[in-house]
């Protein structure tokens, strides 16, 4: 599907940009420098809470578009629950609260004008754990676009995101069978052919092959690298390879301990092109994690 | 007070160990091959056929050790999928042992010619300047390998100006053997002196080599010490 196509949508009320169109700009292509790409998300200063525990601390940095920034770094060091705050799926946790600004092309998020909805569905998720609905394959991608309202041909928008999560050629006979019915992998690319039926910009994906063989991970990461023509993609991933095999951008986040409460903040470490962060990292402690010898 | 955990815990021990022999392998590739080039330059000094000989028996050693650090580096790639500092040091030691190789093969090149002429008669002006130029050449061996092996930066770019005199030397070598080209076989041994010293020019040239990769793993950006085809 033509981007112009997807920014044709209702957003009144939704408080964020109508349209990608406004805000287009030159984008860095393979072999450019994807730093100089045109920015998605800019994040300022942003720390996130869950009650007084400070779980990331003091994070800014700035995510470009239509191309893959992968977030790394050792458990508990709040990449997950930053990825989170990109879609305000933190809001869904009682006790979560940002501080600083996460701007999306230039707009708060968390403004009060903003309708938490709109920007999950502007800026959709896939899990760690593939979790299709309990329905057909072909109910499973029309959900979300009969949710928002959607009255075009959803025959059109099923076989259109099956064939962008390219699934379409494994499932299109049996559209009316179980989704729970699907391999591992399969089920996985059907998430994602869910989350590109609502017509996003962006997709966030937490470790979305950690539940998959080694050919299945090769079929998403293939995808990944297929349809970010099109979209922002945002990964989480504790494969330090994965990460170097398919990230245009790299995150290193780490955690700091505090001794008095015990607890870890996680921080950002250092944010660079992925090939300079595997091949010749400016930090010791990206270095040390990069290398496997952080212990 | 908050504080950034410290890597205390060590891991990967079976990679620094890998990564360890591997250090301690080029080494001793480095000493094999430094040690035939001085046989060449002694045996061109001393014009002595039998010590020449030898070397030529030598370069086997040093093929073996090429053969086997280029295996081992492969075999690593492949297990560890090195990164960063770790993949630098691997494909640094690539380039490196394959410029060890060609000093080898050069101590033979030396030696062969020295065998065809060990029976002409001998400048020993010429000597002299050889003699010279292969001793800076040595010197340039053991520093470039101790700047890889000490990650010394400053070190590899001295490689350069000790470079210099090797060149200098090289290029007025022929004016030392014009003198004695009126003599038929001392002009045949004047030749082949004259390869003589572009082999010892040529080994200094792979030390700066040396030095350049060694710049490249220590830093991470690979930059030429000197371009013959864009001189200064």
């Amino acid at each position: 599907m033509p981007p112009e196509a997807r920014t044709k949508r209702p957003t009144a009320g939704s408080g964020i940009p109508a349209s990608r169109a406004n805000v287009a700009r030159p984008v860095a292509r393979r072999g450019g420098d994807p730093a100089s790409s045109s920015p998605v998300f800019r994040l300022d200063d942003l720390s996130v809470y869950y009650g007084s525990f400070k779980a990331v601390r003091n994070v800014s940095m700035s995510i470009p578009q239509q191309q893959i920034t992968a977030f790394i770094g050792p458990s508990g060091c709040g990449k997950t629950t930053l990825l989170r705050c990109l879609n305000r799926m933190n809001d869904l946790v009682d006790i979560a609260r940002v501080e600083g600004k996460v701007l999306y092309h230039g707009v708060d998020l968390y403004d009060e004008q903003v309708n938490p909805v709109e920007v999950r569905r502007r800026i959709g998720m896939v899990f760690q754990k593939p979790n299709p609905f309990p329905k057909s394959i072909y109910d499973n991608i029309t959900f979300g676009p009969k949710v928002a309202g959607v009255k075009g041909n959803l025959e059109e928008i099923v076989e259109r995101s099956l064939r962008r999560a390219a699934l379409w050629d494994e499932v299109k006979d049996r559209l009316k069978d179980s989704a729970m019915g699907l391999s591992g992998g399969q089920q996985q690319r059907l998430c994602i052919a869910r989350a590109l039926a609502v017509d996003p910009e962006v997709i966030l994906m937490d470790e979305p092959c950690s539940a998959l063989d080694p050919i299945a991970t090769g079929r998403i990461e293939d995808l990944m690298e297929e349809i970010k023509t099109d979209y922002t993609i945002v990964i989480v991933t504790h494969n330090m390879q994965q990460a170097a095999r398919v990230s245009d951008m790299c995150a290193f986040f780490t955690a700091e301990i505090n001794e008095h409460s015990d607890t870890r903040t996680g921080i950002l470490v250092e944010f660079d092109r992925t090939e300079t962060m595997f091949s010749n990292p400016q930090d010791e402690r990206t270095e040390n994690y990069v290398t496997g010898r952080f212990g | 007070m908050a504080s950034i955990p410290e890597p205390t815990v060590p891991t990967r021990k079976r990679f620094d160990s890998e990564l360890h022999d591997l250090k301690v392998k080029i080494r001793a590739m480095a000493a094999a091959a430094q040690s035939m080039f001085e046989m060449s330059v002694d045996g061109i000094m001393d014009n002595n056929p039998e010590l020449l000989q030898e070397i030529i028996g030598l370069d086997d050693r040093v093929d073996e050790y090429y053969l086997e650090l280029e295996q081992r580096v492969h075999d690593v790639l492949v297990r560890q999928t090195p990164v960063a500092s770790d993949l630098r040091f691997l494909t640094s030691l690539l380039h490196i042992t394959l410029h060890l190789e060609r000093i080898a093969d050069i101590a033979v090149n030396i030696a062969k010619l020295g065998l065809t002429v060990a029976r002409l008669p001998r400048s020993e002006n010429v000597v002299t300047t050889l003699g010279e130029m292969g001793g800076i050449a040595l010197r340039m061996i053991e520093a470039s390998m101790d700047a890889f092996a000490r990650r010394d930066l400053h070190l590899c770019l001295q490689l350069p100006t000790m470079d210099d005199p090797v060149d200098r030397l090289n290029r007025g070598i022929l004016e030392e053997i014009l003198p004695i080209s009126d003599d038929r076989r001392m002009l045949e041994w004047g030749m082949q002196m004259h390869v003589v010293s572009r082999q010892i020019e040529r080994v200094a040239d792979h030390c700066v080599d040396i030095a350049e990769q060694s710049a490249y793993m220590i830093t991470g950006e690979f930059r030429e010490f000197t371009d013959a085809s864009h001189p200064v």
